[in-house]
């Protein structure tokens, strides 16, 4: 028996289920799959959950239907299933989640066995909801589930991080200096220059590749953006003999192409 | 957010910029910059000393099979062997030790030691797909060049990222795929020597996608360690599909999953696209615009690139690599670009190490073939048509396909 459409949008075939038989999803077959969800776990068939991910395409044009799945994925969350099911919440939300995902994805970033799959929906929602809860986790949090906080930043990047950022380059945790540098140079904008600059001389052993890279990074982007003075600078930076030889080739050359850039 | 923002905000001029400058950059010192002391001659008598030093990360399978192509070359020493099954990484080194009468191969488990030595030249990879960009530009930035298996990445922000850190560092960066050149000659011929006149379009066939994957736990076999294998990926629990090398995309190998692998569509993908762009000459280029087509049930794909030339994804009733062309209208000759070197693709890799000229496979010419992948990925994904911006690496105005751009890096990995 069929039973009511969940949209008016029959797109049909999901290329990652089954893209041959997929039709628009049946809402009786949503509500299952959402009563499944409470009880998924590993090992369960991963087809159980193919009515929801077609839902999730049928409702790219409608909000309200949008708003009722994200409700619900929030719902299932919130009742403490499987660390597959929140998995799978967490992958959902990556592609629709909006502002309101973000507390329950923040609430992850601090539990090591689901903080990933938090950054997983935070990294990729839009919402500047989500980029302030990873600056939020950034002083909350240490190790390695720091550096992945500070990597989605980078990704997203986040130019209010970069006071926070600039800040842990000295940190003692030499993955977490690493990180934060490295996110700076995705940054790339001339604060986040100015802090790498004044910061590569003096980094440490351990630190040091990872701030020569990000120099290089930032500078790349300083030029591309018309900051001259400031992409020299970095550039500059990397000239010691305390440098590898590839990296002053590295710098060499942005020299170069920062002398070839008309002011 | 800001521009550098891989999301939606992203400004659109800003690649175009940063691609310009890279190109200015590559340009201002075209010339060799630097020559390992090893890189100096590949005749049968080239000293040990002038040979190119090199390593191997991700050793099973492929990878397997790159060791012996570069350990069988005079111009080649190689000194280390990385897996992170100890079996893998033991019987590769027992390999290299054989081959050259000594004990001298290093075996590791973590690529980053590897990358540490600063006597290796140049490295080839060969783990599953979802590790390559982390590994190629970890490479580029300790100075060594690299060759990596097909498909060379896993995302559309992968694709920019391993580009840039290969000319950041005027390093030679190789794709691995062999077939491009060497399994549609007649098709290249064809198209490049004029017989088919102006070429409209070709299809490419290749099946299936890669689909999440929820297997449940099995106990971790001795000597693998499976948390250095999922990597950046998301954890998952141990099973022995999850993470097979076997080729068959039929839930049964990490081929098969979308956490590591496009399935065919990269897989295969990356063979027969890269052999198509090549065959109709459109390796240089991004397509603008790929279209979801239904047709009663039968969903296909059209990638258009900006000189309107076509390239379809299991058109119906077309076969793989069929060509559509103007025979009436005959169109001069070109030649048909090649490896240099001897040895096939592997040869090419470590001739263009030697002269520091780009290689067949090209790392961006690569990534271009990825892209079309990707995109198609992410069309059957969304069930529609998407617009590519090439210069800004976008889908201009699509917030929902900007989404999937890239994905998350599990911690401590981070680009």
């Amino acid at each position: 028996m069929r039973h009511q459409k969940l949209t008016g949008l029959a797109l049909a075939g999901s290329a990652v289920l089954a893209s041959s038989t997929a039709v628009a999803a049946d809402k009786a077959e949503v509500d299952k799959a959402f009563e499944t969800l409470k009880t998924y776990d590993w090992g369960a068939d991963r087809k159980l959950m193919a009515p929801i991910d077609q839902a999730v395409v049928d409702t790219q044009d409608d909000a309200a239907g949008r708003k009722d799945l994200e409700t619900r994925l929030l719902a299932v969350l919130a009742g403490g299933p499987s660390r597959s099911a929140k998995d799978y919440i967490c992958r959902t939300l990556k592609t629709m989640g909006t502002a309101a995902s973000v507390p329950a994805m923040a609430a992850m970033l601090a539990d090591k066995d689901v903080s990933h799959m938090g950054r997983y929906a935070l990294e990729r929602i839009p919402a500047p909801q989500a980029a302030a809860a990873l600056r939020d986790a950034v002083a909350k949090l240490s190790g390695a589930l720091k550096v992945g906080v500070i990597g989605s930043l980078g990704v997203r990047g986040d130019t209010a991080s970069v006071g926070a950022l600039s800040g842990l380059l000295g940190d003692g945790d030499k993955s977490v200096a690493s990180a934060a540098a490295h996110a700076l140079g995705v940054i790339g904008d001339p604060q986040a220059g100015k802090a790498l600059a004044g910061f590569a001389k003096k980094a440490p052993e351990g630190v040091k590749p990872a701030v020569a890279d990000a120099c290089l990074i930032c500078a790349e982007q300083l030029l591309a953006d018309g900051k001259k003075a400031e992409a020299i600078a970095l550039y500059k930076a990397l000239g010691g003999e305390d440098q590898p030889k590839h990296v002053r080739v590295a710098a060499t050359r942005g020299l170069l192409a920062a002398a070839g850039k008309k002011d | 957010m800001s521009r550098r923002n891989s999301t939606p905000s992203k400004s659109l001029g800003l690649m175009t910029n940063r691609r310009a400058f890279l190109k200015t950059a590559a340009g201002a010192m075209a010339a060799p910059y630097v020559i390992p002391s090893s890189a100096l001659g590949a005749d049968d008598s080239t000293a040990p000393s002038e040979r190119i030093v090199m390593g191997g990360i991700g050793i099973g399978n492929m990878g397997r099979g790159d060791l012996g192509a570069f350990l069988g070359r005079k111009d080649v020493q190689y000194v280390a062997v990385c897996d992170v099954k100890k079996g893998v990484r033991e019987g590769a080194k027992g390999r290299a030790d054989q081959h050259y009468s000594n004990s001298d191969c290093k075996a590791y488990n973590d690529f980053r030691d590897l990358l540490a030595r600063d006597d290796i030249d140049a490295v080839h990879i060969a783990t599953p797909d979802h590790w390559h960009v982390q590994i190629i530009i970890a490479a580029c930035a300790s100075g060594k060049d690299a060759f990596c298996q097909k498909p060379e990445t896993r995302t559309l922000r992968e694709n920019r990222l391993v580009v840039e850190a290969g000319r950041r560092y005027s390093r030679v960066v190789s794709g691995g795929s062999q077939r491009v050149l060497q399994d549609y000659r007649g098709v290249v011929n064809k198209c490049w020597g004029g017989e088919i006149g102006k070429v409209k379009s070709i299809n490419v066939n290749v099946n299936p996608l890669s689909v999440p994957c929820n297997l449940a736990g099995q106990p971790i076999p001795d000597g693998f360690d499976w948390d250095m294998w999922l990597g950046p990926a998301p954890w998952a629990p141990y099973h022995p599909y999850r993470c097979s090398g076997s080729f068959n995309i039929n839930g049964t190998s990490w081929r098969s999953f979308s956490d590591y692998s496009g399935g065919g569509m990269t897989d295969w993908g990356a063979h027969h696209f890269g052999g198509a762009t090549f065959a109709i000459d459109v390796r240089e280029l991004e397509p603008e615009e790929v279209i979801y087509n239904d047709e009663g049930g039968r969903k296909f794909l059209t990638f258009r690139y900006p000189n309107g030339k076509l390239l379809y994804h299991n058109r119906p009733n077309t076969g793989n690599m069929q060509v559509e062309g103007t025979p009436d209208e005959k169109v001069p000759a070109k030649t048909v670009p090649s490896y240099k070197g001897q040895g096939g693709i592997c040869g090419d890799f470590i001739e263009c190490v030697k002269t520091r000229e780009k290689p067949f496979r090209d790392i961006a010419f690569a990534a271009h073939t990825m892209t079309v992948c990707h995109l198609g990925l992410i069309a059957y994904e969304v069930q529609r048509s998407l617009k590519w911006d090439t210069a800004g690496q976008e889908f201009p105005g699509d917030e929902e396909a900007n989404r999937f751009l890239d994905r998350a890096r599990r911690e401590p990995w981070v680009l």
